[in-house]
């Protein structure tokens, strides 16, 4: 309290204090208020001084054009003329109201009158002139005037102007290549390709023609005009390719061709072109694509980078309708129209093509001995892969991704057909069943002979024959599902190539990759029959030779003593022969078989001959000594069988080899040694019930022992 | 494949004169949009949807083509691979219409028997402009054994039925495929319950 007492005065010296200050504030704020309203007003004058300045210049500016207008003119200095009017035209309009406002009013309205006579004038003049130097072909004369025009205001008069005078240089050159190609003699070395040539010459003109003038567009027309300029001298080329197009349609007859290649591929019976005719054409077709893709590609580029310069500062709206233009011209042109219509015919074309060269190399198949496939294969791979390149080298993504759906068709339906028919004939049978065959087949041919009233002899064949054919096939169509899958891999880095350089819209890599997992699917296709081949031949050609050779093992008692054993250990009565068979048969196809099937094939063999055996073990009896025969006679089998296939036996042998540990036992009881808990790392394949199964089978065992096991 | 997160790949593939609306059709159920003054196809375009019918993944792969005649060799050549075809007239064109039998003899020849088509009539939206009235479409389509839908790209009227719907009898025509071929082993994946004949009706 007593010092709040003491604080009394002190406060009452801060608010006079404060008081004070604000007082100040207030002054320093209202006197900061003054000064800046004076400068305010200080800048509004010195802005309005600015003006008059820069009207007092426009006036004298304008003055001067009118004067500079009249003398340039007078002395044919044009580019003088036009920059006056283009200083007259850039003039602030209200400048022009202003000074007729003015004292002079009637005198600057005169004059005036004489500038805007002045413009028209020369605007007639300069277009005269550039008329004239046209027709003359007087290049720095058109290149003089071309630059005057954007001066008054003329832009796109001055670029179709401009653009006139180029396309008539265009047409000029044009037609002269054209009668150059009328001309060729038809052993020069590039008759084949000379319509595509002579595309190339226009597009490389055309090409060079923007090269050389996009500078003078750009500076005196600025950034984002190349497109009217490019406009124009499409379609001057619109038309040249036409008559080029014509021309070539005219002499390589390309309709007609189409027209017969399509009846026959309607009807067999039309009358059929030669596909290798076709093959000069097919080319030049792909050639004069490629052409025009890359030229379509130069001025999509082109274009692009102009209007990106042009339109750095427009609103996204511009942008996206100088986009659609540039689209429209590119895809609209009279030249993408006929191109795609050329690859139409091509397409077409190239399928009965590669249909028809396929047919042939299926109908000339040859093999030669020693070798492991036949020639069709190779023949219809570099075929399909030859279409396949040719469509890709047109450089239309869409052409090439129909060209691979033609080929997978014709892979899969057409190609696999033969090779599957070939295999349907099956493995013929050796000996007895080999004997019945003949028989049948005999009648078979008796049959139809006499329903055809001839004889084909080209249904016998002879049995060697017909196993070498099987074998073959088989490997043919393992060959071609590798093919498909090498062919798949190579156009991918082909595709990406390509598309690296620019070529195909967006969607163009996820077409073609989609296209291709088609195509690979076939190779799995291929892979399909392959195993039902290779199945179809262990079922009739290994297991009716495997089985008897088995069965023999009934024959062979495995109730034996000691004497018995060793007799057999002496003289082996059954597994040594077994493995002698086996090795002679498989020789055979290990020879006449790529190693891949041959393994597949020893697999599946493999597997044959343990179920077998296993089934025949299943029908014999056995004491300990026979349990030991047997043991040693599986463990030659599996060691044979290891030596032939790279597939792991023991799996396969892993119930045998338990079957043998069980029958060797000393005692029934002795099981329990390796059962359950005991059993280790051993998993046993048998279950409790086929254990005991196999314990009977040991006749020196007592049925009531194996019962009283506890498995 | 089997690395890819669907259960199911459907080629679709769309097919009819120029200008009934293919594109308009896809670019709405895949995008949901509705570009106006679309440009006419050049050649084949390509697009992917991935929708989801009971609980499965089922990725379409749509394929829109030219109507052009010009295009006509690309266009065949996907016919063989599709799993389905779009035939799609417009309901304003009397012409369109007129040629469907064409089109038709273009599947018969080159497409799979197993294909399964779909008529659509599109441009619904344009009612008073009608040329083809639904009868004589529905009447048309169940001669030639079709399902036949009229839709409206431009309202997204049946876009969405028209894809699912499809899908969906694309799925049942899968499964019974594998259930004929491969009694013994249903392919890796599959060995859920089939539930699909109450997965969808199809009118």
């Amino acid at each position: 309290m007593v010092a709040l007492q003491r604080m009394g005065p002190n406060l009452q010296l801060i608010e006079g204090d404060a008081q004070q200050l604000a007082g100040m504030i207030a002054f320093t704020c209202s006197l900061a208020e003054n000064v800046s309203s004076k400068v305010r007003q200080l800048d509004l004058a010195k802005n309005r001084l600015y003006q008059a300045i820069q009207r007092a210049d426009d006036i004298l500016d304008l003055k001067f054009c009118m004067d500079g207008v009249q003398t340039a003119l007078r002395g044919e200095d044009y580019e003088q003329a036009a920059a006056h009017i283009h200083r007259y035209l850039s003039l602030d309009k209200s400048v022009i109201e202003l000074s007729r406002q003015g004292k002079e009013g009637g005198i600057i309205d005169a004059n005036l009158k004489l500038l805007q006579e002045s413009e028209q004038r020369l605007k007639a003049i300069v277009t005269e002139k550039f008329d004239t130097a046209m027709k003359q072909g007087d290049l720095p004369q058109v290149e003089r005037f071309f630059k005057i025009f954007p001066l008054l205001g003329l832009h796109e008069e001055g670029l179709s102007k401009f653009s006139e005078y180029l396309c008539k240089q265009v047409a000029k050159k044009a037609e002269e290549n054209l009668q150059l190609v009328m001309g060729t003699d038809m052993s020069d070395r590039r008759a084949a390709v000379i319509f595509a040539d002579t595309l190339t010459l226009l597009f490389e003109g055309i090409a060079r023609v923007v090269e050389t003038h996009q500078p003078i567009v750009e500076t005196y027309y600025g950034p984002g005009r190349l497109y009217t300029l490019i406009k124009h001298l499409q379609g001057e080329c619109d038309q040249q390719v036409e008559k080029v197009v014509e021309k070539f349609v005219k002499e390589r007859d390309y309709h007609r061709q189409f027209q017969q290649v399509q009846n026959s591929m309607m009807r067999s019976s039309a009358e059929k072109i030669e596909p290798r005719e076709l093959d000069p054409i097919l080319t030049e077709v792909t050639l004069m694509n490629a052409r025009s893709e890359l030229y379509l590609r130069f001025i999509k580029r082109r274009i692009t980078a102009d209007f990106e310069v042009g339109d750095s500062m427009a609103p996204e709206e511009v942008k996206q309708e100088h986009q659609k233009q540039l689209d429209k011209l590119l895809n609209n042109c009279l030249l993408s129209c006929t191109m795609q219509e050329l690859i139409g015919y091509y397409i077409t074309m190239e399928q009965y093509f590669m249909r028809e060269t396929v047919n042939k190399a299926v109908a000339m198949d040859s093999y030669e001995k020693g070798q492991l496939t036949s020639s069709m294969v190779d023949d219809v791979f570099y075929i399909v892969k030859k279409c396949i390149g040719r469509a890709l080298s047109s450089s239309s993504i869409d052409c090439l991704c129909a060209m691979i759906n033609h080929s997978t068709t014709e892979l899969e339906s057409d190609f696999r057909e033969v090779l599957y028919n070939k295999l349907k004939q099956g493995f013929p049978a050796t000996t007895f069943q080999d004997f019945q065959r003949g028989v049948t087949s005999a009648v078979n041919i008796m049959h139809s002979s006499l329903q055809q009233g001839k004889f084909d002899t080209k249904g016998i064949e002879s049995t060697d024959e017909a196993k070498q054919s099987f074998l073959v096939t088989l490997n043919n169509v393992e060959v071609c599902s590798e093919n498909i899958m090498t062919l798949k891999k190579t156009l991918e880095s082909d595709c990406a190539k390509l598309l690296s350089q620019g070529f195909g819209g967006e969607q163009a890599q996820a077409k073609i990759e989609s296209c291709l997992s088609d195509m690979a699917a076939v190779s799995n296709k291929f892979r399909d029959l392959l195993q039902e081949g290779v199945s179809d031949l262990n079922n009739t050609a290994i297991k009716p030779q495997v089985k008897p050779w088995i069965n023999l093992f009934l024959s062979i008692s495995h109730s034996i003593e000691e004497e018995e054993f060793s007799e057999y250990e002496a003289n082996d009565p059954w597994v040594q022969q077994f493995i002698v068979h086996l090795e002679q048969q498989m020789t055979e196809f290990k020879a006449g078989l790529s190693p891949v099937i041959y393994d597949n094939l020893t697999g599946l063999m493999t597997s044959l001959i343990a179920t077998e055996l296993e089934k025949v073990l299943l029908k014999s009896s056995f004491n300990r000594l026979g349990g030991l025969q047997f043991d040693k006679e599986l463990r030659s089998l599996i060691a044979y069988l290891t030596t032939v296939t790279t597939w792991t036996i023991r799996d396969k042998f892993a119930r045998l080899s338990q079957i043998a540990t069980i029958l060797n036992l000393e005692r029934v009881t002795e099981i329990l040694d390796y059962w359950g808990p005991n059993s280790g790392p051993l998993t046993w394949r048998l279950t409790p019930a086929e254990v005991r199964r196999v314990l009977g089978l040991r006749k020196d065992f007592r049925d009531e022992d194996i019962k009283r096991l506890r498995l | 494949m089997s690395m890819e997160d669907y259960d199911f790949l459907f080629k679709i593939v769309l097919i009819g004169n120029a200008g009934v609306g293919k594109t308009c059709l896809v670019r709405r159920f895949t995008q949901g949009l509705f570009p106006p003054g679309q440009g006419a196809t050049i050649g084949v375009d390509f697009m992917i949807k991935t929708v989801e019918i009971n609980g499965e993944k089922v990725k379409l792969q749509i394929w829109d083509t030219a109507g052009q005649e010009r295009f006509r060799s690309i266009t065949q050549s996907y016919y063989r691979s599709a799993n389905a075809l779009i035939l799609t007239y417009d309901i304003t064109c009397e012409e369109s219409f007129r040629c469907l039998p064409e089109w038709l003899r273009e599947i018969e020849q080159y497409a799979s028997n197993k294909v399964i088509t779909v008529l659509v009539g599109n441009k619904i939206d344009l009612a008073d402009k009608r040329e083809v009235s639904q009868q004589r479409a529905a009447e048309f389509s169940e001669a030639q054994d079709m399902y036949y839908l009229e839709t409206s790209a431009k309202e997204s009227d049946n876009v969405e039925k028209l894809f699912l719907d499809l899908a969906c009898r694309l799925i049942s025509e899968a499964r019974q495929n594998t259930l004929v071929n491969n009694v013994s082993s249903p392919l890796p994946g599959e060995g859920k319950s089939i539930s699909y004949l109450t997965c969808c009706n199809f009118n």
